[in-house]
């Protein structure tokens, strides 16, 4: 009421535009640094030891899922925008569809994840062990999962999940940046077609793509819960991520008027009621697991109750969500932006402890046992990918405007107010 | 007052004076008032419409509710009194192992513990939320006036109280005047 928005300023060249080039070296230094993370794995991978070499494959692997999550979980974000017909977030869509559009970083990721694997297979040592024929022998359990659990399905399951992310990133990123030159307001409903059915693909691919690829690592294990999981713990660290390129933005001085603390408020909301639903599944996951007492259920729990697993395990409880969750809860800190950026900072990292956790204790040596410890050399094969990725990220959003310029719900969104 | 319809109650009841009233013909007007008085110093004064006005808490000055605090105890004690309860029953009072499960543990414990914290707070939102409007009461000085009555359907009233200790009657009166506000009237205790 008394705060009169001058649309004009926020429109302005210098809000909603980085200057040319900006980012450009910080892009650099991350992708560097990353590359250098992806090849110490690869050469620790293939300097040392089978047990070396397995603990270097899934933690570059728990990479890759996190880099596949980010985009994954950002096209499902800016798919329910578009289908709700959100109107506050129009300022900070574009932000979301940047993440979304970098499907082709965890694409190219992961196929270097499957060059591993390949060139591993003449060690004996496997990411998925079902792909070991050695191992599968005369085990009943595979025989009964046999028809879905073998490398020809395996493969065309991959390409269709990455085919269909492509073309759905491609629709919505495409209706969202041509909207920016000609305004043709039916874009938006195009946009809005696409995400009725693309949400619904969304669903099926990003839970099958998480049963492929890290519930199989044990395939005698299944939780039908699994797919979920991975999409709460991706929602959060998504949003904690486009959370922080927005805090980022207004403190280079771009976005006022546009990304305001209404929005932040709002934003924190989402990663908030995200980081409780993260809890609500994990926990449901685990306590269903434990009470029901089946061996081959418990069996994945119990590798993570080994060793310093264990006490390693309470970091998921307490720092993914207590911490997060009296952090966010009073409503001056949802509104800070140092606070929010912390914050995501944290959740990204506990995001990245939590597929590591559900990826990591599976790397074991053929024919041995025993569960393997976390290792200090998995921080680099983790970060590698993730660094990469931040890094084309940074490239990505100085390479348009920040805004969708001429979105039918601008006025909306930059308008956006929380009234209590 | 002599404008007043009906005198079936109220306004010439001749209990004590309670406050000054006035209606606003518009939530815009109403959040201008209420500004303008908020910077005069008031502080027994509320505000009444037929819907939530946007942005009437910050025009008010509202301090954010203090139900909250209610409800954080509420949910501590919640979640103390679910804890103790199963600890209590499965490993104290009638210890049963079913199962081969311990007798108490934080895993079977939690979904009790999350609903009991959860019903708790929400004890804790209505009542708390009662006990800080000072309700239950069985009746307001202002249902006296017939006029107010309006305000749950097409009226916007602003009321200060005269045990406000800025409270004038004539300044307060010239104040709404000022403000734009019409049928300005005097509130009496109930009758």
């Amino acid at each position: 009421m008394s705060h009169a928005i001058d649309v004009s300023q926020v429109m302005a060249r210098d809000n909603v535009e980085l200057s040319e080039g900006a980012g450009r070296g910080l892009s650099s230094f991350l992708i560097g640094v990353g590359a250098v993370g992806i090849g110490a794995t690869i050469v620790a991978a293939f300097s040392g030891g089978p047990a070396m070499a397995a603990m270097a494959a899934h933690a570059y692997h728990t990479g890759v899922m996190a880099v596949i999550g980010f985009s994954v979980a950002a096209m499902g974000f800016v798919m329910i925008l578009q289908q709700t017909n959100a109107g506050w977030s129009a300022t900070i869509r574009r932000q979301f569809e940047n993440i979304m559009s970098l499907m082709w970083v965890g694409g190219l990721l992961f196929v270097v994840d499957l060059v591993f694997q390949y060139l591993m297979t003449g060690r004996h040592v496997y990411i998925w062990d079902w792909m070991n024929a050695a191992h599968t022998a005369g085990d009943q359990l595979y025989e009964h999962k046999k028809g879905y659990l073998n490398v020809p399905f395996f493969a065309v399951r991959c390409i269709a999940y990455f085919i269909i992310w492509f073309i759905l990133s491609r629709m919505l990123w495409d209706a969202s940046v041509s909207q920016d030159s000609d305004g043709d307001k039916w874009r938006t409903a195009w946009a809005r077609t696409v995400s009725a059915p693309g949400l619904l693909l969304f669903a099926f691919t990003s839970a099958f793509a998480s049963f492929d690829w890290m519930m199989t690592l044990d395939y005698h294990w299944f939780s039908t819960m699994f797919g979920v999981y991975f999409f709460a713990g991706s929602m959060v660290s998504m949003l904690s991520l486009g959370a922080l390129v927005l805090i980022t933005l207004r403190a280079f001085g771009r976005l006022h008027g546009a990304f305001t603390d209404e929005h932040l408020h709002d934003l924190a909301k989402l990663i908030f009621a995200f980081t409780v639903f993260w809890a609500y599944i994990s926990f449901s996951q685990y306590f269903l697991i434990w009470y029901a007492n089946i061996p081959e259920e418990t069996a994945w729990m119990l590798k993570r109750k080994v060793g310093p697993w264990e006490w390693l395990s309470w970091l998921l409880p307490i720092g993914h969500f207590i911490v997060p969750f009296l952090l966010l809860l009073p409503r001056p800190m949802r509104r800070s932006r140092k606070a929010v950026a912390l914050v995501s900072l944290w959740l990204i990292a506990m995001h990245l402890f939590d597929l590591y956790w559900a990826i990591r204790p599976e790397a074991q040596v053929e024919g041995d046992p025993t569960v393997l410890g976390p290792n200090v050399m998995d921080i680099v094969a983790v970060l590698g990918p993730v660094l990469v990725f931040v890094g084309v990220l940074v490239r990505k959003v100085g390479s348009g405007p920040l805004i969708p310029l001429k979105d039918p719900r601008l006025p909306e969104g930059l308008s956006h107010k929380n009234y209590v | 007052m002599a404008h007043d319809h009906g005198s079936r109650h109220g306004s010439d009841s001749g209990g004590p004076l309670w406050g000054v009233m006035a209606e606003f013909h518009d939530p815009a007007a109403l959040s201008r008032a209420a500004e303008h008085v908020k910077q005069a110093g008031f502080s027994k004064w509320d505000v009444y419409s037929p819907f939530p006005v946007h942005g009437m808490d910050e025009a008010m000055g509202l301090k954010p509710s203090k139900v909250t605090m209610v409800m954080a105890f509420m949910c501590i004690a919640g979640f103390a009194s679910a804890w103790l309860m199963q600890w209590w029953m499965g490993e104290v009072d009638y210890p049963i192992a079913v199962a081969g499960k311990p007798l108490f543990a934080w895993e079977q414990a939690t979904p009790i513990l999350f609903e009991l914290s959860v019903l708790f707070s929400a004890f804790g939102a209505l009542f708390g939320m009662l006990m800080l409007n000072l309700l239950p009461r069985w009746n307001h000085p202002l249902f006296g006036k017939p006029r107010f009555l309006r305000v749950s359907d097409d009226r916007f009233v602003m009321a200060i109280e005269s045990n406000d200790p800025k409270f004038d009657e004539g300044s307060v009166r010239r104040m709404f005047e000022s403000l734009g506000g019409t049928h300005i009237d005097r509130v009496e205790e109930g009758a």
